[in-house]
């Protein structure tokens, strides 16, 4: 009973976790996914992110009109990322994966000229700063608040791309995209939007993550790595496997992390190794061809 | 055919061999002017501690400007390369074989990561290349892993842990959980803090590993809660530290346990904000150190680079300053670059207070290659003199004291016979 007792609060971390964990993938998913690149950038937008909204409060907008702006700026961004991508499009993905290797490079040395080397701290407002006691023990205000920032977002997406018809188009264009094009939607500005959205999504996760993580140039590459093991755990391309995927992670981690503390950075490595062994589309991937 | 070929490959080699090493030193005869003399600066620029590196690198810059503009050492001008070591020991080991066999350095400087200064002391001893580790800290870089041509310029993990249990024992209570970063700093920084603990009556009810590049501390910080430590002993260093003060400040829990942080780099802290600057920590030099020499040092500082985003300078900026300046000087004394001339001078040197802007004078244990220094343990300041006042000096030790024992025993440094001649 007491071992119960002691574990519930390290699962009950682990789901808030995992939460985090899928709002970091979801932009990454979305451009794999409907796109087919795999955008290196992500982590460097995901810090980007961070930045503008530190910026933006610093010229005393507020923290809910950095909140809202910063993803949009850098979403602006991320437009002028996908006219750079366009050569590649129809080309070996290898050329794709470069060129957003090479803008990641270019971002984060372009925000420690911008911003400099050290730390940053994003100041966040008094009504989500301070502490909770849940069962006697203490929890940060802002890591609930973060958890319904993630849930938020996932809806958001998930209504976007399940009931309007613009989420119909981007299924559409990721499913089959020279019937999109037959029917007359205009394809290149469709991904240009898509690329829009998912690194505002990017931006969105940098300043939800902010203050936990700190914020300095290279902390995208705390992000890209979790948010790839997390796409491919889930299915490439599935919208619910990419946030089933960031709650297994987050849970595993949780656990490892009070049980067998040395093991909880390896142990999302682990459960990829275990779970693609045995599945290697992933937990919601559809079948190849080969498969059928 | 064959045979032809492998004859030319073999007088090319010779060739190359030769001519090679002329036509460097050719053109320096024929300038009429001295080679100059190459520093390789094996600093972090990324990673854990990329922070920390660029401040030891200004550090040791600012010493190289000073010689520089006195006309150099030996009558050579003084240059400096720098290459990323990314807080990684393999980089580091690659970084100093480069440094070495094809920038020809004379010496090189810089280490954060223990890991990483391990990995380049082994390349520099290989070779017989005098190497100043500057700012990494783990008991075994002047114990198991000490070597002749190494010398190390931190307080070490003991040091601190000398410096600091008795007291939190006192304070606080003798059950403590400790916290550690998964690498040979974070272990061997641990380890002399449990054998204190126990040594003085206290015990060590848990100890949870922090792998390095950890960036969320709730499943360590609710373990805590559950386990209810009178003391968290955490050695857990750069990024990894930044990220989790920032959250334990988010829990409120800075004061629900006696928090000891073995020892605290500036670039670790600066910009956090006074809340993050919680419990009891040790430094070896603090920029509102009441000494003569101090405020025309952070002056200077803040001349030479002026629009820092650290404006003030801290303990591995000092570091990296006093290590290169020592070897400059000793280099000068020893009139050559030969590295045993140069080792006989550090060996043993007495360092006074006043020319290290410390309490009390320092030395380098011959035994070990380690600077014996002050050490200053210190805690959030509640009554700041400036916004960058964030420390408050409790205390200081005299280098005696807090001497590592231990690493006295297990280091055992290569004789000068072992050591490859080396000379640039």
């Amino acid at each position: 009973m007491d071992f119960l007792a002691n574990l519930l609060p390290h699962l009950l971390n682990g789901v808030s976790l995992g939460l985090l964990f899928a709002l970091i993938a979801l932009g990454f998913m979305l451009i794999v996914g409907v796109m087919e690149v795999i955008n290196l950038a992500h982590g460097s937008l995901f810090a980007l992110g961070a930045y503008v909204a530190i910026t933006l409060m610093g010229w005393k907008l507020g923290y809910a009109w950095a909140f809202l702006l910063a993803p949009l700026l850098v979403g602006a961004f991320g437009m002028l990322l996908e006219l750079c991508l366009r050569r590649t499009y129809g080309k070996d993905p290898l050329y794709g994966l470069l060129l957003t290797f090479g803008a990641a490079l270019v971002i984060e040395e372009l925000i420690r000229l911008v911003w400099g080397s050290n730390e940053k701290v994003l100041q966040l407002p008094a009504t989500l700063n301070g502490a909770v006691f849940i069962g006697g023990l203490i929890y940060a205000k802002y890591r609930f608040f973060a958890c319904l920032a993630a849930i938020g977002m996932i809806l958001l997406l998930w209504l976007f791309l399940e009931k309007t018809p613009y989420g119909a188009m981007i299924k559409a264009g990721a499913h089959d995209a020279e019937m999109v094009r037959a029917l007359g939607i205009n394809l290149p500005k469709l991904r240009l939007f898509v690329f829009a959205l998912g690194t505002a999504l990017a931006a969105v996760a940098g300043i939800v993550m902010a203050p936990i993580w700190g914020v300095r140039p290279h902390v995208g590459v705390d992000a890209v790595v979790p948010a790839f093991v997390i796409i491919v755990l889930g299915g490439v391309g599935s919208f619910w496997g990419a946030v089933l995927a960031g709650l297994m992670v987050g849970v595993v981690v949780g656990l490892t992390g009070a049980y067998a503390s040395e093991w909880s950075l390896l142990s999302m490595y682990l459960l990829l190794i275990a779970l693609v062994t045995f599945r290697a589309r992933g937990l919601l991937g559809k079948k190849t061809a080969l498969e059928n | 055919m064959q045979g032809n070929r492998r004859k030319l490959l073999q007088m090319l080699a010779a060739g190359a061999a030769f001519y090679g090493p002329w036509k460097v030193n050719r053109v320096w005869a024929q300038s009429g002017q001295k080679k100059p003399l190459t520093l390789g600066l094996t600093m972090d620029a990324s990673g854990q501690y990329g922070a920390s590196g660029q401040m030891e690198r200004l550090g040791a810059m600012l010493a190289i400007r000073e010689f520089n503009d006195k006309g150099g050492v030996l009558g050579r001008p003084i240059e400096a390369i720098h290459i990323d070591t990314e807080t990684t020991p393999a980089t580091g080991s690659r970084v100093a074989e480069r440094m070495i066999t094809r920038n020809e350095v004379s010496f090189l400087i810089g280490a954060l990561s223990s890991g990483v200064a391990n990995a380049i002391g082994q390349v520099a001893q290989k070779y017989g290349c005098v190497y100043l580790n500057t700012n990494s800290s783990s008991p075994t870089e002047s114990g198991r892993d000490c070597h002749r041509v190494k010398f190390v310029w931190d307080g070490n993990g003991t040091n601190f842990a000398n410096a600091i249990v008795k007291n939190a024992i006192r304070t606080y209570g003798g059950n403590w959980v400790l916290l550690t970063n998964d690498y040979v700093w974070g272990h061997n920084t641990s380890k002399a803090t449990r054998q204190l603990l126990e040594a003085n009556g206290g015990k060590v009810i848990d100890e949870l590993i922090v792998p390095q590049n950890t960036r969320d501390f709730s499943s360590y910080l609710l373990k805590l809660q559950q386990i209810k430590p009178a003391v968290v002993a955490a050695a857990v260093g750069g990024d990894d530290q930044k990220a989790m003060r920032q959250q334990v400040v988010q829990a409120k829990l800075d004061r629900a346990f006696g928090w000891i942080n073995n020892q605290q780099d500036w670039p670790d802290v600066y910009g956090l904000g006074p809340d993050a600057i919680f419990g009891v920590f040790g430094t070896t030099w603090y920029y509102r150190l009441d000494l003569p020499g101090v405020k025309e040092f952070v002056a200077k500082y803040q001349k030479t680079f002026p629009g820092m985003a650290i404006k003030v300078p801290g303990n591995v900026y000092y570091n990296g300053y006093v290590a290169t300046r020592e070897l400059l000087r000793c280099t000068q004394e020893a009139g050559s670059t030969n590295n045993i001339a140069v080792i006989k001078k550090l060996e043993g040197r007495k360092m006074s207070a006043a020319d290290r802007m410390q309490h009390h004078d320092a030395w380098i244990n011959p035994d070990t290659h380690q600077c014996q220094q002050t050490i200053y343990m210190a805690s959030y300041n509640d009554k700041p003199a400036e916004a960058d006042d964030i420390f408050k000096i409790l205390t200081q030790a005299d280098p005696k004291s807090v001497a590592d024992a231990g690493s006295m025993q297990s280091c055992k440094l290569e004789s000068y016979a072992q050591t490859p001649s080396y000379e640039q």
